[in-house]
């Protein structure tokens, strides 16, 4: 089923987006633009600031386009061509001014969805048995990848009941393009409700006031995200009644703070990642997951953990990365997460990236772990760990750390910190060097860069 | 950038290698560092030794070993000074 008909069951009149563009009601989502079925085979990236306007081509192509890549409009006009020329695109419709003056004989580049109708009677032609959803990877680090999806893959885990969303106003902090943004997209549009949509390079700020204005009720974002969020005055008006955490590992502290700060709302933390399409959510109100998620998997998807790793088995995973050999799921359809975990008290709990592990001389060190510890101090808003090169042990761990205060006294509060921390860290896990900043720096999908220095 | 003097590069060292020195094994250096002094000998262990290394590229804004093309490890308190003193950049 593709996306134009699941909405099928909605009134004509019903508010899916609010975007820089103005309301989006169904009928305008769902509008056909004529002969579109010219555009059947064609394999046509998505680069639109306007998350009104990139739905209703989502809605336009799904089920005619062999395959949609959507590319993000913060990324760089020519980071996006090269994505599309790796993803062998036909063409791009693109709200972007440097994308579109961009000239290149393989790829067509067009405002619209009507002017690429305009642009040749025909591609492909064939129809495909269903589009693929071509999305990049975040990647705290390195060049985006691009994993195959589908509506059907996307929406495993959504809940299509066009009842439910009924005046219930989602927030879009995310990107929409990129893998948690795009669910927070199809979970409000598929259950009908109104999908708040500032463009993403607003201000969090601006998003926020726009969220209060219009009567926000569910909103989902990273750990780092809700932890900004809760330092933004007035950020407490915000009515909430669900409160969603995803893409990086929600410890207690963050969790308890959002509880105390909406105390009307659910609040849940999702495990997902791109590769293995979505996972699964806990909702009692403390990090990890139970143990017995690993016995009785939650929502279908099987868990289990390979050597302190966990692993996650989905139908509908895509096995591969686009245009590289190596294959993401085994034969037995298990994906390696990637992301280490460990079992205390009943509970499995994320520890962090495999791959982000600094090593100190020989001994691994999970940043997140020790981010976690950072911000079990009742001074520190915000916590990033990174590695610092070093030419005796390859690396050392370095912090910088956001206070809650900023009027507060910079050096008795790191002096506080580090005793803190050295009473629950090893040596080879202290940060040596400790700075106060004033933000950070976070990549498209919300999550904290962790940049080596 | 003028050059900092090979002697006051010392006494800069040395407080922060004393300061390293007393955070990380919790007490004082043992006896007076002199220039024969062997690194390896005053307790620091190889952990702090690279944390005196950081703390010193933030004091002096530069890491010798990554910007000497020697592959030399000082060995005495007196090659390590020197070491600093002549890989500054100018």
């Amino acid at each position: 089923m593709s996306l134009k008909h699941n909405l099928d069951a909605l009134p004509g009149d019903r508010e899916l987006v609010l975007s820089s563009s103005g309301v989006w009601e169904k009928a305008r989502v769902v509008a056909q633009p004529r002969n579109a079925a010219r555009l059947a085979g064609i394999k046509v990236a998505l680069c639109i600031a306007d998350a009104g306007v990139a739905l209703r081509a989502l809605c336009v192509l799904d089920g005619i386009a062999q395959q949609i890549l959507l590319l993000s409009p913060a990324a760089h006009a020519d980071l996006n061509i090269s994505l599309a020329t790796r993803a062998q695109c036909d063409a791009v419709i693109t709200d972007d001014l440097a994308l579109l003056a961009v000239p290149s004989e393989c790829l067509l580049s067009v405002p619209t969805i009507e002017s690429l109708i305009a642009a040749r009677a025909q591609w492909n032609g064939v129809v495909g048995e269903k589009t693929r959803w071509i999305m990049t990877t975040s990647g705290t680090t390195g060049t985006p990848k691009l994993v195959s999806h589908s509506f059907a893959s996307l929406t495993r885990s959504t809940k299509i009941d066009a009842t439910r969303g009924l005046g219930q106003k989602w927030g879009m902090v995310y990107d929409y393009t990129r893998f948690a943004g795009m669910q927070v997209l199809l979970q409000s549009v598929c259950s009908g409700a109104l999908l708040l949509a500032p463009n993403y390079g607003m201000a969090l700020n601006d998003k926020l006031m726009v969220f209060s204005q219009h009567g926000c009720t569910h909103l989902s974002a990273t750990p780092t995200f809700w932890r900004k969020i809760t330092m933004i005055p007035n950020s407490e008006k915000l009515n909430l009644k669900q409160v969603t955490m995803g893409g990086e590992i929600a410890d207690d502290r963050i969790l308890s703070v959002v509880s105390a700060r909406y105390p009307t709302s659910r609040v849940a933390h999702i495990f997902a990642s791109t590769e293995a399409g979505v996972g699964f959510s806990v909702a009692d109100g403390k990090a990890g997951f139970p143990e017995s998620y690993l016995s009785s998997p939650p929502a279908g998807v099987e868990i289990r953990v390979v050597e302190d790793i966990l692993h996650v088995r989905n139908p509908h995973v895509a096995s591969r990365y686009l245009g590289e050999q190596t294959v993401l799921s085994q034969d037995d359809g298990w994906v390696d997460t990637g992301d280490a975990v460990s079992i205390r008290d009943g509970r499995v709990i994320f520890l962090g990236r495999a791959s982000g592990v600094i090593n100190v001389g020989g001994d691994k060190v999970h940043p997140e772990q020790v981010e976690q510890v950072l911000l079990s101090h009742p001074d520190v808003a915000a916590a990033r760990v990174y590695a610092r090169s070093n030419p005796i042990t390859g690396a050392l761990v370095a912090a910088d750390i956001v206070v809650v205060d900023p009027d507060a006294e910079v050096k008795s509060i790191k002096k506080s910190v580090e005793s803190h921390a050295a009473s629950l860290l090893e040596r080879h896990q202290m940060p040596v060097l400790l700075k106060v900043v004033s933000d950070f720096d976070v990549n498209a999908a919300g999550k904290l860069l962790r940049n080596d220095k | 950038m003028t050059k900092i003097t090979e002697t006051a590069l010392a006494t800069l060292i040395l407080q922060v290698f004393q300061d390293t020195y007393q955070l990380q094994t919790g007490g004082e250096l043992e006896a007076a560092m002199t220039h024969d002094t062997v690194l390896l000998n005053t307790g620091l262990d190889s952990l702090g030794f690279a944390i005196l290394v950081t703390k010193l590229e933030e004091e002096l804004d530069f890491d010798p070993f990554s910007l000497s093309k020697d592959a030399f490890y000082p060995q005495t308190f007196g090659e390590f000074v020197k070491f600093y003193h002549q890989n500054q950049p100018v």
